[in-house]
């Protein structure tokens, strides 16, 4: 249990450790299948990968430093993925973290452009224009030289790259287009993909995918979700000038992240123009005569429905499913769980000896740095035979809003289940920049202290540079520091981050049994 | 005749070191404090300072509001890349800047500070007393107001926090240079070149501030070979090569000699270049960053006998003590670490000390800094060279250098460098360095790390956060150079 908590902590919720615990439940009554029928040494590799994003190729390039012989297989590339496309370097490089960035920063220059008015520099009326199809073209041109950077990562590392849609055949054997490769291990790391409602015009809606490659930025557009990637993509259409309206069945957005850090960032998407819908169920898109879209949504208590329409785009961004159909992993004799997910123990093993899954796929934590970890984990299991276990405890993450938000460790709500008794120190503050460009975006920073040990076991923060600023602090919880060592160390000034270390006063104990 | 009035504590000097030694003196042990304060100007003379000192009228805060004005000049070059048209520096249509509204925005917000430091002082119960403090003896404080009525207040325990001065170098016509109080409260920018002279970190933060906001050249001079001595070398050459490379003209081994002023901001500086031969510069204004020294005029010191140490600081010992029973110093005025955030150290120990009960020394290990050059330099613990001379052993160098994911973009062609230092035996961190974007605010978590005594191994164990800079800090795997050390401490 004390293990799920901490997954919980991270903001990112997944009960999969559950799962790994749970017996072993064959499927279809076909038993676990072990090593089939040819000899040890008539290996073609001595480990295969399905999937060349950001767990695969760093899995695959290490066990080849390692010693081991590897092969990776990747569907050919496009910037939007499908059952036959995909590319090398994964969500992360071509439709996910990277390009998302990207479009955070071209975004944020228009902001940037106001604030300056506020520091005493005049733009003549008229003199900045954003051309999308410029942004477009130029975040393409990176995506293809990261690609092409990672195709060469695996060929520095001696790895083989296979060209096509890998299956799963046997405990062995792996089948990519028709040709079969035997192999000592197998690694999983096909990742997720975007899921789509099923409700009636859904295939008018776009996906992060398609959200990445507009041929022109919608004037309006609805957000179906309030995730991390619903929020970030609100904030990057909202910046450049679009009327954003973001639907979502919670109260609040950010399901999972501490319900402070939630409040305070819903009250910041307001001051920032974000339109924003909380406790509604989408109905149904449709098309309008003039070629627009209309969106109507229904609320979650007494079920009024509500219609946005002259919509240019309505985007689903309301979760993302592991892509494992057509892997033949049933067939194989892998568990899996109940969204598609591959089941894994501690060491991203799955119930089939010589298969292994990590990263988006196994949906633990689904961010690419752990993917890295897990899949360090698996090369060093596999080649070295040094069993190793990622270490999921403090893992921090960010979310590209406007304004960013950053975590690391347990939210207010989990340490309370965890330890029970808590010191809690938060400030809110406008920072320096806004005092001046005039902008109310305001910045939060909260500790979370388990009261009995004084460990640091949650740190959050929503303003800017909220990402960039945790790491460093995301060293520290892991290390297991306590508050006072946090206040012991002197603060870098002027910095929003010093903040941290100059939080005094308790703003709330939270106690068991007060 | 003067009346005397009695405190426990009396403070001579507003600033962080003495607003934060007064006002825990006061709430958190009940002391009955006096806070006198120059009148409140921009400019810091023998009669003007004001409530909030240095850092907030003079110093780290108009400093830190005119870096982000100027930095909009790289915003602006940069956001073509990502498909925005703006016109050039200088061509038509191009963003202007405006050095005077800059400079009354700044005013507003300092006044605003200035304000709220009174109230910080009031709402603590602390008596603000305007006018200029002397010693008259350990106990005495004898206050001028700006009015000339003089008053003497009696106190249990005094402390000096007056802060430091900007200094000029001794040439000819040294007067026809500004420093940063005067640069922070320029009307306007002049026609023609301005010259910065000096290498630390006020020099290279105004020299980026000007190449930000001026439409003409901005040259940095100064005698030494690189920028910001005392910093880890290889940020300095990172700094001094940002310098170059965003277009300020950066003149090294070169002694000013002389400011000769030929009319209203016409100005010809000369200096001999590294090679020794006379050079003349001509420019518009002449900023002199080359040094702060401590405030110690018309304090009594001499009188009290208080001693200053050869570098001209007040001397006090590990908890903040003259050599005269009952009065303290902390701050510039001691001249230890000359940062804000040091000085609240200072004063919370202090007050601790002369009040609580508890003599606290203040912790001047692994204080982390910035320098708010552009980009800017952060930096905790030892630097290469200082941790060679340092530890017994062998040291592990670390490296990262890359140009941040905006740049790939924009075409900016910067590289951020970052640096960690390991002790090779104990796989202590015992430094951290950065030069580049958000370095400032990256270095504070990892600074935490450093002061806990974290390893190489828990850096590493680190998941990062992606797609950030700082997750290099924890992914660097690959050591650049070991290098045998030549001190003594162990870890």
């Amino acid at each position: 249990m004390q293990v799920a908590a901490k997954l919980t902590a991270s903001g990112l919720t997944r009960q999969c450790f559950r799962a790994a615990r749970m017996p072993c439940r064959p499927r279809r009554g076909l038993a676990t299948r072990v090593a089939a029928s040819a000899a040890p040494g008539e290996y073609d590799f001595d480990l295969f990968t399905i999937g060349a994003g950001s767990g695969g190729v760093r899995g695959s390039r290490f066990a080849s430093a390692y010693g081991a012989k590897v092969a990776v297989c990747e569907l050919p590339f496009d910037y939007v993925s499908s059952d036959t496309k995909g590319g090398v370097g994964g969500t992360c490089v071509l439709r996910g973290c990277v390009p998302k960035k990207l479009m955070v920063y071209a975004s944020e220059y228009a902001e940037e452009f106001k604030a300056a008015a506020g520091f005493g520099w005049t733009l003549p009326t008229g003199a900045i224009s954003h051309s999308w199809t410029a942004f477009i073209d130029a975040k393409r041109k990176e995506l293809l030289r990261l690609n092409n950077a990672y195709k060469n990562t695996l060929n520095n590392a001696k790895v083989t790259l296979v060209e096509g849609r890998g299956k799963v055949v046997d405990a062995h054997t792996v089948e990519v287009d028709g040709k079969r490769y035997r192999a000592k291990n197998i690694l999983i790391a096909v990742g997720g993909k975007p899921t789509r409602l099923n409700i009636p015009g859904a295939e008018l809606c776009i996906t992060s995918d398609e959200a990445l490659e507009l041929p022109a930025c919608p004037k309006k557009i609805a957000i179906l979700g309030s995730g991390y990637i619903a929020v970030e993509f609100a904030g990057i259409f909202s910046r450049f000038g679009s009327e954003v309206h973001t639907c979502f069945r919670q109260p609040t957005p950010l399901r999972g992240f501490d319900s402070e850090v939630r409040k305070f960032a819903n009250e910041q998407y307001v001051a920032a123009g974000l339109h924003l819908h909380p406790s509604v169920n989408p109905v149904s898109v449709q098309r309008q005569p003039d070629g627009k879209l209309s969106l109507t949504v229904k609320a979650v208590e007494g079920g009024a429905t509500t219609t946005l329409t002259d919509l240019d785009q309505v985007m689903m961004a309301t979760g993302r499913a592991p892509k494992t159909q057509g892997l033949g992993l049933e067939e194989a004799g892998v568990t899996m769980g109940a969204k598609g997910e591959i089941v894994v123990n501690d060491f991203c093993r799955t119930n089939v000896p010589s298969i292994w899954a990590i990263g988006d796929v196994i949906d633990r934590i689904q961010l690419t740095p752990v993917a890295l970890m897990e899949g360090m984990a698996v090369a060093k299991s596999v080649a070295l035979s040094q069993p190793t276990k990622p270490d999921y405890w403090a893992v921090p993450s960010a979310v590209f809003s406007n304004p960013e938000i950053a975590t690391v460790g347990y939210t207010e709500e989990a340490a309370a289940a965890e330890f029970g008794d808590l010191d809690i120190f938060t400030a809110s503050f406008k920072p320096m920049r806004n005092t001046i460009s005039g902008s109310p975006i305001r910045t939060f920073m909260k500790v979370v202290v388990d009261a009995n040990t004084q460990k640091v076991v949650g740190m959050h923060m929503v303003g800017a540079d909220a990402a960039e600023i945790m790491q460093g602090f995301a060293v520290a919880v892991k290390m297991g520091v306590t508050k006072a060592d946090l206040d012991s160390v002197v603060g870098i000034h002027p910095s929003a981050a010093e903040e941290f270390v100059t939080m005094r006063t308790v703003t709330r104990k939270v106690r068991r049994n007060a | 005749m003067a009346t005397e009035e009695e405190y426990d504590l009396v403070t001579i000097g507003a600033g962080s070191g003495g607003v934060r030694a007064s006002r825990f003196a006061a709430t958190l042990y009940g002391a009955k404090v006096a806070c006198v304060e120059l009148p409140f100007g921009f400019v810091a003379s023998e009669e003007i300072g004001g409530a909030g000192g240095t850092c907030v009228i003079r110093g780290c805060v108009p400093k830190k509001l005119l870096v982000f004005g100027a930095g909009y000049a790289e915003e602006f070059a940069d956001a073509r890349g990502f498909g925005w048209a703006v016109a050039g520096k200088g061509g038509e249509g191009a963003p202007v800047h405006d050095w005077a509204s800059l400079i009354a925005l700044k005013d507003k917000e300092i006044q605003r500070l200035n304000n709220t430091y009174g109230n910080i002082l009031k709402n603590a119960n602390v008596t603000s007393i305007e006018g200029r403090g002397k010693l008259l003896d350990a106990h005495r404080v004898e206050v001028t107001a700006p009015d000339g009525s003089v008053r003497v207040l009696k106190a249990k325990q005094v402390l000096l926090a007056t802060g430091g001065v900007a200094t000029r170098i001794p040439i000819e016509g040294a007067e026809h240079a500004i420093m940063s109080d005067h640069a922070l409260a320029l009307p306007s920018l002049p026609e023609g070149p301005i010259v910065v002279l000096g290498a630390g970190y006020i020099a290279t933060e105004f020299a980026g501030i000007f190449n930000g906001t001026h439409r003409h050249p901005v040259h940095l001079l100064f005698r030494g070979d690189k920028v910001l001595r005392g910093f880890d070398e290889e940020c300095r050459d990172q700094v001094q090569d940002n310098l170059v490379k965003r277009g300020i003209h950066v003149h090294a081994k070169c002694k000013p000699t002389k400011i000769e002023k030929r009319g209203e901001n016409d100005l010809l500086l000369h200096y001999t270049d590294a090679a020794g031969a006379p050079v003349t510069l001509e420019c518009g204004l002449v900023m002199m960053a080359t040094g702060r020294k401590p405030r110690v005029e018309g304090l009594g010191l001499e009188t009290v006998g208080v001693a200053l140490d050869e570098a001209g600081a007040v001397k006090v010992d590990e908890y903040s003590r003259t050599n005269v029973p009952g009065v303290w110093a902390v701050g510039d005025l001691t001249n230890r670490i000359n940062l804000t955030p040091v000085a609240l150290m200072e004063g919370m120990a202090f007050a601790k000390s002369a009040f609580g009960g508890e003599l606290t020394k203040p912790d001047y290990r692994n204080v982390a800094s910035a320098v708010f050059c552009q980009p800017p330099l952060a930096t905790v613990g030892y630097s290469e060279e200082q941790a060679v001379k340092e530890f017994a052993g062998n040291i592990d160098v670390y490296h990262s250098r890359f140009k941040p994911m905006k740049y790939t973009i924009s075409g900016r062609d910067e590289r951020t460098l970052m640096k960690l230092i390991v002790h090779a035996e104990s796989d202590t961190v015992v430094g951290c360095h950065m030069v580049g974007p958000d370095a400032p605010e990256i270095m504070q978590g990892l600074a935490v790390a450093l002061k806990c005594g974290a390893t190489k191994a828990q850096f590493d164990s680190t998941v990062g956060i992606h797609p950030t800079a700082a997750e290099e800090f924890v992914t660097m795997r690959t050591k650049t150079r070991r290098v045998p050390a030549t001190g003594t401490s162990k870890l």
